[in-house]
């Protein structure tokens, strides 16, 4: 079989595999997918990541120094592999699961005992989600101490404080879904502390001047009513499945834009 | 130049596409990296979702409190704070502080050196500052995880205490112990200290450079003041003097017994 101009690296001897592969690619549905050939020259490694939608995210080029393990520990894309995970487990989740007050922690006991695999679906949900929130701060704090956040890349340093609080908040709103009794009162006690806020929460200082009570302040727009109850439950669900992840996309999208336009930070 | 005509400074990357480093096509090494870290966290992930069950306790109930009702991990920093301030200060004035501290960090660091690089030389005092400020913000998330048991009282880690909800009591002891003993700073002591608290600790930096100014740190420290320049050294200093504060209401409760510095009608500092 005659090679195809996917071409052959560093002329190597061909072997089993380069036939196998031959065989692969020598056709027009291979190559209607994979357009740049096999990627053995500067040109057309440069082109494989320009032409490929999964890698089009990346940069084409990145500096050698920026390669080592201990200059990023890979903490920034550790954060984002969490957050497909989470989005994966997430959306299987939302199959088995109900954000009614009456359903939803027999729908947490069913994961466990009735749903094929529920069990180690859910662990994995909530592992990579305290796995993201530990990743995301060891990233800020990887991106402070090698001055990444320097000119030109101010803006997306203050996109990723912001994504660190999503990523926060993610997690909180996530926390009361199996409503248990650790999140109910997580929850409890987190938004009281937003009836503190001065002015607009009820319990804060100089609220009286706005005539903020407590069915009327902060807390009671976060919970939907005066307590932790089935309101507070579907706003946290969809805060948590659809507001917040969105938002997150969001800004991810411009951070990680960002990131290809600037290169990764360099030695100055 | 592209960047002296649009003014846009080391952003002028983006339009020349030229930075000064030897680097390499992300094709095959980076991604190789890529790959393998997918694949190691995957591994990771299932291991550690395999070998521990997610926490999951009884159902909801409104009339049962838990005592002590602890926050996730990441916010418990926040709730130790409450210890320490009302929550006014605790849960909103000072997070908000610390997003928008942390969202100041490249504007009111200008210095282009030490970039891409860990460094320490030539960046003392923000080294310094971020990492007291990460310090004690895993500092508070240790003591409030570890060492708080019932009613949010110190307790050893090991010490195996029921969660018994609101009758959990121990005979002899009040359900707040250390709360009783706490005393007020009067407010004609309270005032004035609080406001030479802050007032000093705004100018503290600009005395130490004029008295010490012969000294090796006093010079350095007057020509970083000088660098920064009046309003970026203001936005520094009222954020170094916050996180002061904390660790100062921290030491006045624990070492001396004051919960408040200053009470009125309205709000409590």
């Amino acid at each position: 079989m005659a090679d195809n101009e996917h071409g052959h690296p560093n002329g190597a001897k061909k072997g089993l595999l380069w036939s196998l592969y031959q065989l692969i690619s020598n056709n027009f549905i291979f190559q209607s997918v994979f357009r740049t050939g096999y990627p053995d020259t500067m040109l057309k490694r440069m082109a494989v990541m320009r032409s490929s939608f999964m890698m089009h995210i990346l940069p084409t080029k990145v500096g050698i120094h920026g390669l080592k393990l201990y200059y990023t520990w890979c903490m920034g894309g550790i954060t984002f592999f969490l957050f497909l995970a989470l989005t994966l487990t997430g959306v299987i989740l939302m199959f088995y699961y109900v954000p009614e007050e009456h359903r939803a922690y027999q729908d947490m006991k069913d994961l466990y005992f009735m749903v094929p695999y529920g069990r180690i679906l859910r662990n994995m949900h909530r592992w990579a989600a305290h796995g993201m929130v530990f990743t995301v701060i060891v990233h800020m704090i990887r991106v402070f101490y090698t001055g990444s956040y320097k000119a030109p890349r101010q803006l997306n340093w203050v996109v990723g404080v912001l994504l660190l609080k999503i990523t926060l908040l993610l997690s909180f709103t996530g926390y009361l879904l199996p409503w248990d009794q650790l999140g109910f009162w997580a929850v409890t006690v987190g938004t009281n502390m937003a009836s503190a806020t001065p002015l607009i929460g009820y319990e804060g200082p100089f609220s009286d001047l706005l005539g903020i009570q407590v069915n009327n302040d902060i807390r009671f727009a976060l919970l939907g009513g005066t307590r932790v109850g089935a309101n507070a439950l579907i706003r946290a669900y969809v805060w948590h499945c659809v507001a917040l992840p969105l938002l997150a996309s969001g800004m991810m999208i411009f951070h990680f834009w960002r990131i290809r336009k600037d290169g990764f930070s360099g030695p100055l | 130049m592209a960047d002296k005509e649009l003014n846009t400074a080391k952003s002028g990357y983006m339009l020349m596409n030229k930075p000064d480093y030897p680097r390499t096509p992300s094709w095959p090494y980076f991604i190789w990296i890529v790959f393998l870290t997918m694949l190691f966290m995957t591994i990771v992930l299932w291991c550690i979702a395999y070998l521990g069950d997610a926490p999951l306790e009884e159902e909801a109930a409104w009339a049962k409190t838990p005592n002590p009702a602890k926050a996730p991990w990441y916010f418990i920093g926040l709730q130790e704070l409450l210890v320490y301030f009302d929550p006014w200060i605790a849960g909103v004035l000072l997070p908000g502080q610390i997003v928008v501290g942390l969202a100041l960090i490249p504007y009111v660091d200008i210095s282009p050196t030490a970039q891409g690089r860990y460094g320490w030389t030539d960046r003392k005092f923000a080294v310094t500052i971020f990492s007291f400020g990460i310090f004690l913000w895993f500092f508070l998330i240790i003591i409030g995880q570890w060492f708080r048991g019932p009613s949010w009282e110190f307790y050893w880690p090991i010490i195996d205490y029921d969660i018994g909800g609101a009758t959990w009591t121990r005979e002899g002891i009040p359900l707040k112990a250390s709360e009783a003993t706490l005393a007020n700073v009067p407010n004609w002591i309270g005032w004035p200290a609080l406001i030479g608290f802050f007032g000093f600790g705004m100018i503290a930096p600009l005395v130490f450079a004029k008295v010490a100014g012969a000294s090796k740190l006093g010079k350095a420290a007057a020509e970083y003041i000088g660098k920064l320049g009046p309003i970026r050294y203001v936005l520094v200093q009222i954020h170094v003097v916050l996180m002061a504060s904390v660790v100062a209401k921290m030491l006045l409760r624990l070492g001396l017994g004051y919960k408040y510095v200053v009470t009125t009608p309205w709000f409590n500092v």
